[in-house]
């Protein structure tokens, strides 16, 4: 008679129910009586009261046998004994595996921390959500249009006159370096800044002394910040001090608060503030200059869209119809103005001011170095299962669960990401000093400890752990006891998976290097550019309403002296953005208005830089019309417009807006890069005007630069000596617009070589495993009469393979990104096959000398050694 | 004191295990109570009840004696601990002091 059995899938039901330590007993109970029914009753009815027996076992889902000894924790503490004996046992590849995820983990660790911090900025202000900042789009023609983060003086009240929804405004209207005198001791400030009384309302910047309401009802207060209040007034209380201040006039004013240091993470950064109160009656009705920020504070329920719709009809009102064609308004939201003001020019206030598509780029990377490892991780702990097969064997022989047996393995991989995580603490903390001083940054470790952030960071190590341990475990706990108690667990010829996952690595690895040779390229090709201008050897030197006064003594005596070899002055510096300016000109008969960059500038000024004139000539002091303010020179770009038509530019009457006689265009000078090489040559017209310089720019002589500061210093100390002498070489100055993509390109660059020292470290570790596991064959192969280099060429040959198949997936995905991203500048270096291909063997060697260091030690090892081993 | 507490159908299991005496296991202990007490029983609230008695102290227990039919698992047979027959004679005596003092018992016999 065949013996019948309890139906299977009932059985596997119970199995599910029964908690597994009593579980033998009670299916023997109902196997038991199934059987004897059996004996009484059809099959069917058998079968189904053994389906009431198992559904009414539900009840017994809770059921443990507790007496039973059973101590799980001298099981975890075993686990762990293991772990660490495992650990020590091959130490290379425990450092291997724990320092390259730690690696990974601390660059991560810290692009958060730069991205949270770039994130932070302005997030302080409470009304945050609701201050708009109030930029232009300036339009001259349709040679250009740009975006300008200036707006007009009375802007912000007209807002505030004519739309409900516009609940507040406050301008901030920043000043040039400015000198205050406390007791008649001079001390430079930095950034002095005028604002409405409004200021601080919106604003949660902080006072330390005085009343934020009333601190400027009286027109001539001042406030200071703490460090510039130390610096005055030393220990003294600073308040109701009187300070004199030469901003365009001397103001004696009074002291009447003092404010926190502004926070690093606020786009707006001040010394001192002062009320607008004092410039109100001169510049109430001064539409058409743009020269401060306006700053709007709308109603909880306002719609800044609906709001920006309506001030084309704004602009019409106060400014006439045809103002459309040179200007449109937009409300910048605050959150965005640091990180979304990349295309916005004349953005004189905006500390450090960073891309938003660059953290973007950081976020990515720091993703895929952590992936990097991560899989490194799990790579080498798969292939590390090899080795472990007979304690596999011999816990499920003596009845180890395969459940055990995996969360056994989970348990180590966590534990060791945790280990890792401690060791990324320290990295961390050892290189964030380096970092801050590349990136510029005050970023703070202690903010990963914060509970919040902790959390998070325990919870993506505990992720990582399991998830690189989920595999490695899941094969572990399949071995076939007999065969893992032999000691060849794993089946040979299944590693396809961690293959893939070497392609997977070496290719995100080489589209990093890739990126970032590029991206330095790009980088140091605009730093090297042509600009169209000489920069070398420029000293400029800042001018005050008093200096400028005696600028002609200035100039002939720093013309004599031996180490200068020329002098000239301008209003504004080449490198900035320069100001926009009204313009008008005739055309035929018309008399055309627009908006064009200009700068003012001493005769000799192009010949200083050593322009190249196209058309006509330069400025001239030999001129009388030239010193009289009357001749103009445009560059190549405003000619094509002005001459737009077929016109004859040179000779056309031109001037500034405003002006009641109109002079002419006497030149047309070669189009040079006053700007960011990202943007395009502006139209620009230079012209000389006796409107004041703001700096002196000295050039030196090549070989005694120190001597010509020197002398530089001893001329303006004799002739100044109520001001401090201070100068930047303007080529300084020019690399400082290049910061933030310079540090960008840095840090990359960092991250790209830990990618492939990651990539690296795995493929080193991986490679050793395989090596491992051919040894016999390779010891066969020796004997029959291989050559050492054949042995390693037959090891290598895989490897190649990999890294060649990593390439052709790398190539053409990074191909496409970096042309998207050159596109984006106005000069950019061409992608080459050869950086391609150098990276490519470049990736490929490394790979190769990884995998080679092994190999090698194998093809030169006694085959005696290799074939003994059992 | 909790766990203590001994209820009808568990004392009932006690005594089967008591009367069975070394072969008590959870199907025979089953047929006993059906062939004593006259009622059907669900093996799964046999299992509840030896496991909670075991839990409470008042029966232990060994493996062993794997057959055919039982598709080659063990049986876990129980036996009443010291505890156990003195829990069940203290139950026994509640009783008779019950029955002792009940009157109208008294008077009928």
């Amino acid at each position: 008679m065949k013996q019948q059995a309890p139906p299977l899938l009932l059985r596997r039901l119970l199995k599910q129910i029964i908690a597994y330590e009593i579980y033998d007993e009670v299916e023997g109970d109902l196997a038991e009586l199934f059987h004897e029914r059996l004996n009484e009753m059809s099959l069917a009815k058998a079968k189904w009261l053994y389906f009431i027996d198992v559904l009414c076992s539900l009840r017994n889902f809770n059921l443990k046998r507790k007496l039973t000894f059973y101590n799980p924790l001298v099981m975890y503490k075993n686990y762990f004994k293991i772990t660490f004996r495992n650990l020590l046992k091959q130490k290379g590849y425990s450092f291997i595996n724990i320092f390259g995820l730690a690696l990974g983990m601390a660059s991560c660790l810290l692009i958060l921390l730069f991205v949270n911090n770039e994130l932070s900025f302005d997030g302080f202000h409470e009304k945050k959500d609701n201050i708009y900042r109030l930029d232009e789009v300036q339009s001259f023609g349709a040679v250009s249009e740009q975006k300008v983060a200036l707006s007009m003086y009375p802007m912000g009240p007209s807002l505030l006159l004519d739309y409900p929804e516009v609940i507040d405004f406050a301008r901030f209207w920043g000043t040039n370096r400015t000198l205050l005198k406390h007791n008649n001791q001079p001390y430079y400030v930095e950034n002095l800044a005028r604002v409405d009384t409004s200021f601080l309302k919106m604003f949660d910047f902080k006072l330390v002394e005085g009343n934020k309401v009333t601190v400027f009802e009286e027109p001539n207060n001042i406030i200071i910040s703490e460090s510039l209040a130390k610096v005055i007034f030393g220990n003294e209380n600073p308040m109701g001090q009187l300070i004199d201040v030469d901003d365009d006039r001397e103001n004696q004013m009074k002291v009447a608060g003092v404010f926190a240091d502004t926070p690093d993470n606020s786009h707006l950064q001040f010394d001192a503030l002062v009320s607008t109160t004092l410039w109100d009656e001169e510049n109430r009705g001064n539409w058409g200059w743009n020269f401060l920020n306006t700053y709007i504070q709308l109603a909880d329920n306002a719609d800044a869209e609906k709001l920006e719709a309506k001030l084309d009809d704004f602009l019409v009102k106060y400014l006439g119809k045809d103002i459309l064609n040179a200007y449109s308004l937009f409300l910048q939201p605050l959150s965005d103005v640091h990180l979304g003001s990349m295309d916005i020019t004349h953005d004189y206030y905006n500390h450090k001011k960073f891309d938003r598509s660059s953290v973007n780029i950081f976020l990515i990377l720091a993703f895929f170095v952590l992936l990097i490892a991560s899989i490194n991780f799990m790579n080498l702990s798969t292939a590390r299962a090899a080795t472990r097969s007979r304690e596999v064997g011999v816990r499920k022989s003596i009845g180890a669960f395969k459940g055990q047996i995996t969360g056994q393995f989970m348990m180590e991989s966590i534990m060791l990401s945790f280990i890792a995580l401690i060791i990324a603490f320290l990295l961390s903390w050892a290189a964030i000093a380096p970092l801050n001083g590349i990136i510029d940054r005050n970023l703070d470790l202690s903010l990963i400890f914060q509970p919040i952030n902790l959390v998070l960071v325990l919870i993506v190590t505990t992720t990582i752990g399991l998830l690189s341990g989920v595999y490695p475990a899941l094969v572990m706990s399949r071995f076939n006891t007999i065969m893992a108690l032999k000691g060849s667990g794993m089946k040979s010829g299944k590693s396809f998976f961690r293959n893939a996952l070497v392609v997977f690595q070496y290719a995100i690895a080489i589209t990093i290097i890739i990126g970032t040779v590029l991206a330095t390229e790009q980088l140091n090709y605009m730093q090297n550019l042509d600009l169209g201008f000489k920069k070398d050897l420029v000293v400029a030197v800042n001018m005050y309403s008093d200096t400028n006064t005696k600028y002609d003594v200035l100039k002939t005596e720093l013309m004599s002296q031996k180490n200068i070899t020329n002098v000239t002055a301008t209003k504004q510096r080449l490198g900035n953005n320069l100001h926009q300016n009204g313009m008008q000109y005739r055309s035929d008969t018309a008399l055309i208005t627009g908006v064009t960059s200009s700068v003012v500038v001493d005769h000799n000024f192009m010949d200083f830089y050593e322009m190249e004139v196209v058309e006509g000539r330069a400025l001239s002091e030999e001129y009388a019309n030239d010193k009289a303010g009357l001749s103009f020179v445009v560059n190549e770009s405003l000619a094509k417009e002005l001459g737009a038509g077929g016109k004859e530019v040179l000779g056309m009457a031109f001037h500034y807006d405003g002006m009641d006689t109109l002079g002419t265009i006497v030149g047309v000078v070669k189009n040079f890069n006053y700007n960011k090489l990202n943007l395009k040559v502006d139209p620009l017209f230079l012209s000389y005007q006796e409107w004041g310089w703001s700096e002196v720019n000295v050039k030196l002589k090549a070989d005694n630069i120190q001597e010509g500061l020197a002398e530089i210093e001893s001329v303006w100390s004799t002739l100044f000596p109520q001001r401090p002498f201070e100068y930047q070489f303007l080529d300084d100055h020019i690399d400082k617009m290049y910061r933030s993509e310079q540090q960008l390109t840095k840090v990359i660059s960092i991250l790209s070589v830990l990618a492939i020292i990651i990539a690296s470290l795995g493929l080193f570790g991986l490679a050793s495993f395989t090596v491992k596991q051919r040894l016999k064959e390779m010891g066969i192969r020796k004997v029959l009469g291989a050559s050492v280099s054949e042995i390693v060429m037959i090891l290598s040959k895989k490897f190649t393979a990999l890294v060649l198949i990593a390439f052709l997936i790398s190539a053409p995905i990074t191909y496409y990104l970096m042309e998207g991203w050159l596109a984006g500048y106005a000069y950019s270096v061409g992608i080459g096959a050869g950086i391609f291909l150098l990276v490519g063997v470049g990736s490929w060697l490394i790979a190769l000398l990884t995998v080679s260091f092994q190999s090698y030690r194998v093809a030169s090892s006694n085959p005696v050694e290799t074939l003994r081993i059992e | 004191m909790r766990g203590t507490h001994l209820g009808e159908f568990e004392e009932l299991v006690l005594l089967a295990v008591a009367a069975l005496n070394d072969n008590a296991y959870a199907v025979v202990v089953k047929s006993e109570i059906e062939e004593k007490a006259n009622r059907k029983v669900n093996i799964s609230a046999i299992h509840t009840a030896l496991y909670r008695l075991e839990e409470k102290g008042f029966l232990e227990s060994s493996v062993g004696g794997a057959t055919k039919t039982r598709g080659g698992k063990s049986k876990r047979f129980f036996k009443v601990t010291a505890y156990g027959f003195k829990s069940l004679r203290e139950a026994q005596s509640l009783r008779q002091s019950f029955w002792s003092i009940i009157p109208q018992l008294s008077t009928h016999e």
